[in-house]
């Protein structure tokens, strides 16, 4: 796990390293921002486009919800859709 | 009620070269703190809300006049869901995009795009509701149908700024008549 200073939110947080272990950049810095994460699929076929780099609340007015948001986010990442579904194919066909 | 919506702005001139740390600080200031805040595109803002309002309208108008605080002069480039194509209808509803495509091709009354090309895209608002039209088979939330007419209802609005009032009223008399 990275040295990063933890999400003072346990939802948030956990949310955060969701992220990271789908190879997402946390960066800490700012003050009603907490910080930011960063899509791992610097390429030309992304198609996230405005959430690729995407900014963390300190206190988000709802924990829970933004923690789901930030979820979202990684989940909806086409280029990582795209891989997944290969990564599924190949298992299947082995 | 809690209501799930993006819109996505244009930065004004003024902050072409402001720092997005900076652009996103006004923006926590101008309580959109319930707003994931995407700034991966430049010369963009986008905003993934999860409001607490009384309605639809009330949560993304005011999201909208928050948002305006903060950055003024931003421009809404679109508010989402609402142009959509069938895999995004079938994500939202939660089912295959072979089901969709297999209601669109048995009924004739399906809602028609407002753009078929290389893809077809449909206002979300018409698909939800032809589907929660349908014996129940297909269970729309509520809230969405909600959302999804307010936004459509934002994006035509902000498309109507084009209109140009000679066309535009000898158009009408045979496009809607």
């Amino acid at each position: 796990m990275s040295s990063r200073a933890k999400h003072p939110k346990k939802e948030v947080e956990e949310a955060l390293r969701y992220a990271e272990e789908a190879g997402w950049r946390v960066s800490v810095g700012g003050s009603h921002a907490w910080g930011k994460v960063y899509s791992p699929y610097d390429d030309e076929e992304c198609r996230c486009g405005e959430f690729c780099i995407a900014s963390v609340w300190s206190t988000p007015k709802n924990a829970g919800n933004h923690a789901h948001q930030i979820k979202r986010v990684v989940d909806n990442c086409t280029t990582r859709k795209r891989h997944l579904q290969a990564a599924q194919k190949k298992a299947v066909s082995e | 009620m809690e209501y799930e919506f993006t819109l996505k702005f244009k930065l004004p001139m003024a902050d072409a070269s402001t720092s997005t740390d900076s652009l996103v600080e006004r923006l926590g200031a101008a309580e959109c703190d319930d707003a994931l805040v995407g700034v991966g595109q430049p010369g963009r803002v986008a905003l993934s809300f999860t409001r607490e309002a009384k309605s639809a309208s009330d949560a993304i108008l005011s999201a909208i006049k928050d948002v305006l605080r903060a950055i003024p002069g931003a421009r809404l480039i679109e508010a989402a869901p609402d142009y959509v194509g069938l895999t995004d209808v079938a994500e939202l509803v939660g089912v295959t995009r072979q089901n969709m495509r297999k209601l669109m091709a048995a009924h004739l009354d399906f809602p028609s795009p407002v753009h078929e090309g290389s893809s077809q895209v449909w206002h979300l608002e018409s698909v939800l509701r032809w589907l929660a039209g349908r014996d129940g088979s297909y269970p729309i939330d509520q809230r969405l149908l909600d959302v999804a007419y307010i936004t459509m209802q934002c994006n035509l609005t902000n498309e109507a700024r084009r209109l140009e009032p000679l066309h535009h009223s000898r158009i009408r008399k045979w496009v809607t008549a």
